[in-house]
């Protein structure tokens, strides 16, 4: 069996949610068949510039094929465009331009694999966000398995998806609340499709006391890991924080783990540690008291995936529906949306030692039970199994012609995302 | 919020989830959200503030009414020195200017263009300044309905405030009302008996050397009795003095005919009305202290005394009611009623001890008294007809180690772990 892994970016040091997704697949799927990476020499995901040199190296054992990206991305025509797709009415020619404006453009990487897609088994595309995702999947005629790794954004608004989502052989979902969402935006429920997320290299056992020794905490404390970025709703974690702060009855201490893009609140209780290795990142969170999870989007948070394996309980934003979704299934989380709930929630979590056990405990099983890797391994195997017995459909929509792309029609993304339904999907997904 | 009914190991993050709202409903009352804040101003304002006062859709109203605007086009000449002379024929400017000193010679036309010349500055001056005043001030007015709008989420949010903590207030002036009662009843309680010093009692058993702060709580099943009566028996023998552990010293006039006093306060015949009546009484006296001050009370107050001593377990037991309380669940009147009778009985009852005490002493026997002194509790209960074995063990055999009552529960413990 070979397959061949397209995501935009990729390399062993790069972190971002669906790259660290695409690579972790590709290793462990690497032990069942043989797989190639082709992706771009691109490791900025703002500027698509060209840092990395075309052609073929290994990456952990698995080879890496990289092509040229034809322009980086110009923000002011990415922004105008994004404004014009997002906010007005519009034609599929604009989403089109929007497509080529958010980059990276390679005609190189789809021109490959409309040549070799013969080659492959199967071509698992991971973001459908993107320029090799739309052209791509159309590109490998029929062999497309789509990682979506959709968030309720905007973006999954725009018209030239929904045949995207029809015409691929099939989705892996990250989350039951990302299926509904796909499933409701473009009518595709007859496509194949599981939900699977990702598993995590967690270790045994991490050394929690040498991580309080190394950095010097004492007493309870809740971490946060990753960006401390406004979009990761990390300002009104802050406020929140400030809010807890002025209850007596609260000791934690707030750590942050991660590269910041705001100010941290000074505050003896609030450390900022920035961005740390994966060893001090487990032990970290293996001696917290739980981990907060700020974010309003969410496609599956692998952060506290890896919490839940540890054993810790998770505080996450009930605003965002797959987080939300994911403490209710697995018994392991509490959730907030406001700042009381903020308060009691994080009480409840660090004055019931009981309480914070048994969602540790619940967070470790369902961990395994649905995310350890021979549990992951297994989905995408029974998956290409499904596949191998079924025959292919056609591909997808053909193209929008000259007048299709022209026709002002298409509604604003933003007015189409408010129409798609809200909450999590129940326990049971 | 450590107190969560979840007592199995399957938890449920709904019901917990639910737990922890109820318990900020109750903390904090209805917790709003920014924009439930702002759809009860827009649309239920009324129910908070006054509508004929404040309109809910000011900014959209607002809105509405002023159009957009546009400085109108205020008509204006423009004047210079040759626009007197200004032709588009070529012939005739030439002619004019030609003519030019000739004109000059019959008026000088400069002051009548530079007047003018004047006014058409000061016209498109004034415009300008007229447009921009114009534009300021509909900016200012925007500001000022922003500010109204505002100012009208804020009272609405202020008002929902006052009400929760009217709430609050409400509920806390309920509670230290309760309180007040409870303190007030149990001082009364100890002064209640010591105030009477001459009235005779009923007889006990076995008058013993108190200890009072060494002593544990009476068991609550045991409060919950009425109050001592002595067993008929025992009054056989009216011996001014006896050993403490087989006859009570008390008159004969007791054993045959109990004071009122004594049987209304709690023989086992009372009845419900007795009792109601005798709890309004409590309620209704002012606080035990002064009373005591005011009466005069013969060792009522004395500090080391057993009533003293009485009186500060008995504190010790209503803060342990107290702490029943903090657990934040609503509070039976019913119960807390019978607690406090219960802390009161057993005052009044250690009150009485203290006075026996104070009644000529009993011939010590040494083991006898040694072995009171260890279980020091067994006298105060072991007549309580619902515990007839410890009477008998410990008018005959006061010794006995299962005479001792049991370490009492803390109320407080509501752990469910």
């Amino acid at each position: 069996m070979k397959i061949a892994v397209v995501v935009q970016r990729y390399g062993q040091a790069i972190n971002g949610g669906a790259e660290l997704h695409a690579r972790y697949i590709a290793e462990h799927l690497a032990r069942h068949g043989q797989v190639e990476v082709l992706t771009t020499c691109s490791t900025d995901y703002v500027t698509w510039r060209n840092e990395l040199e075309p052609g073929v190296e290994q990456v952990n054992g698995v080879p890496v094929r990289r092509f040229k990206v034809k322009h980086e991305r110009d923000p002011l025509v990415f922004g105008k465009r994004s404004d014009r797709v997002f906010e007005q009415l519009h034609s599929l020619g604009d989403e089109l331009d929007w497509l080529d404006a958010e980059g990276p453009t390679s005609p190189a990487l789809i021109d490959y694999i409309t040549k070799h897609a013969s080659d492959y088994d199967y071509c698992l595309f991971f973001s459908y966000r993107y320029y090799h995702a739309y052209y791509g999947a159309r590109a490998s005629r029929g062999r497309a398995i789509l990682v979506p790794t959709a968030e309720r954004d905007e973006t999954i608004g725009l018209s030239i998806f929904q045949p995207l989502f029809r015409g691929v052989r099939a989705i892996m979902y990250n989350s039951p609340e990302e299926r509904a969402m796909i499933h409701a935006v473009a009518g595709n429920e007859s496509v194949p499709g599981v939900v699977v997320g990702i598993g995590s290299d967690v270790p045994n056992n991490p050394q929690a006391a040498r991580f309080r020794q190394k950095y010097n905490i004492r007493g309870p404390f809740a971490v946060y890991v990753g960006r401390i970025d406004q979009n990761k709703g990390c300002k009104e974690l802050f406020e929140f924080f400030d809010g807890y702060l002025k209850d007596p009855a609260g000791k934690l201490s707030l750590v942050l783990i991660g590269n910041t893009l705001l100010p941290i609140p000074e505050h003896k209780r609030i450390r900022h540690l920035g961005f740390l290795d994966d060893t001090d990142k487990f032990e970290a969170m293996a001696a917290a008291d739980a981990l907060i999870m700020p974010s309003y989007y969410e496609s599956l948070s692998m952060v506290a995936l890896e919490a839940w394996a540890l054993g810790r309980p998770v505080l996450a934003n009930g605003k965002c529906d797959v987080l939300k979704g994911q403490c209710l299934r697995s018994n392991a989380g509490l959730f907030y949306e406001t700042l009381g709930e903020f308060i009691g929630t994080l009480e409840a979590i660090e004055q019931n030692r009981w309480l914070a056990g048994s969602l540790g405990r619940n967070g470790r099983q369902y961990f395994k039970d649905n995310y350890d890797w021979p549990v992951i391994e297994r989905k995408y195997l029974d998956m290409f199994e499904r596949l191998k017995n079924e025959v292919p459909g056609p591909g997808g929509d053909p193209l929008p012609g000259w007048f299709d792309r022209r026709r002002q029609d298409l509604p604003a993304a933003q007015d189409v995302l408010a129409k798609l339904p809200k909450g999590p999907a129940g326990r049971h997904g | 919020m450590p107190d969560f009914n979840v007592r199995s190991d399957s938890v449920n993050v709904e019901q917990i989830m639910e737990q922890i709202r109820g318990r900020i409903r109750e903390k904090r009352g209805v917790d709003y959200t920014e924009q439930q804040i702002r759809e009860l101003a827009a649309v239920k304002l009324e129910k908070f503030l006054d509508p004929r006062g404040v309109r809910s859709d000011l900014l959209d109203q607002f809105r509405k009414a002023q159009p957009a605007y546009e400085p109108p086009e205020l008509p204006n000449f423009a004047f210079e020195d040759a626009t007197l002379f200004e032709s588009h024929r070529a012939p005739i400017r030439w002619i004019r200017k030609l003519l030019m000193p000739l004109l000059k010679l019959l008026f000088n036309p400069n002051p009548l263009i530079q007047a003018l010349n004047i006014q058409s500055r000061l016209n498109t001056i004034n415009a300008e300044r007229d447009a921009r005043r114009e534009a300021a001030r509909r900016q200012m007015d925007q500001l000022y309905y922003e500010l109204v709008h505002n100012l009208v989420v804020e009272t609405t949010r202020t008002g929902i405030e006052v009400k929760n903590l009217k709430m609050r207030v409400e509920s806390i002036a309920s509670r230290l009302e309760f309180n007040e009662r409870r303190a007030r009843a149990l001082e009364g309680a100890v002064v209640y008996r010591s105030t009477e010093p001459d009235e005779p009692r009923p007889q006990r058993p076995a008058p013993q050397i108190p200890q009072p702060r060494q002593q544990p709580p009476p068991r609550p099943q045991q409060q919950q009795q009425p109050r001592y009566t002595p067993p008929q028996p025992s009054y056989t023998a009216p011996v001014p003095v006896a050993p403490p552990t087989q006859t009570a010293i008390a008159p004969p006039a007791a054993v045959t005919e109990p004071p009122p006093q004594a049987q209304g306060a709690g023989v086992p015949g009372e009845g419900p009305g007795q009792r109601s009546r005798r709890r309004r009484r409590r309620r209704g006296r002012r606080g035990g202290g002064a009373a005591a001050t005011i009466m005069g009370a013969p060792g009522s107050a004395q500090p080391g005394s057993t009533g003293a001593a009485g009186t500060v377990e008995s504190v010790d037991q209503m803060d342990a009611i107290d702490r029943m309380d903090d657990d934040g669940s609503p509070d039976s009147e019913e119960m807390h009623d019978a607690a406090a009778e219960q802390v009161e009985q057993t005052g009044i009852a250690e009150a009485d001890h203290a006075a026996s005490t104070a009644e000529p002493p009993a011939v010590d026997q040494a083991p006898v008294e040694h072995a009171h002194v260890e279980q020091p509790r067994v006298e105060l209960v072991a007549p309580l007809p619902a515990a007839p074995s410890a009477t008998e063990s410990s008018s005959v055999a006061p010794a006995e180690p299962a005479a001792a009552p049991p370490p009492a529960r803390d109320p407080a413990d509501h752990d469910p772990q």
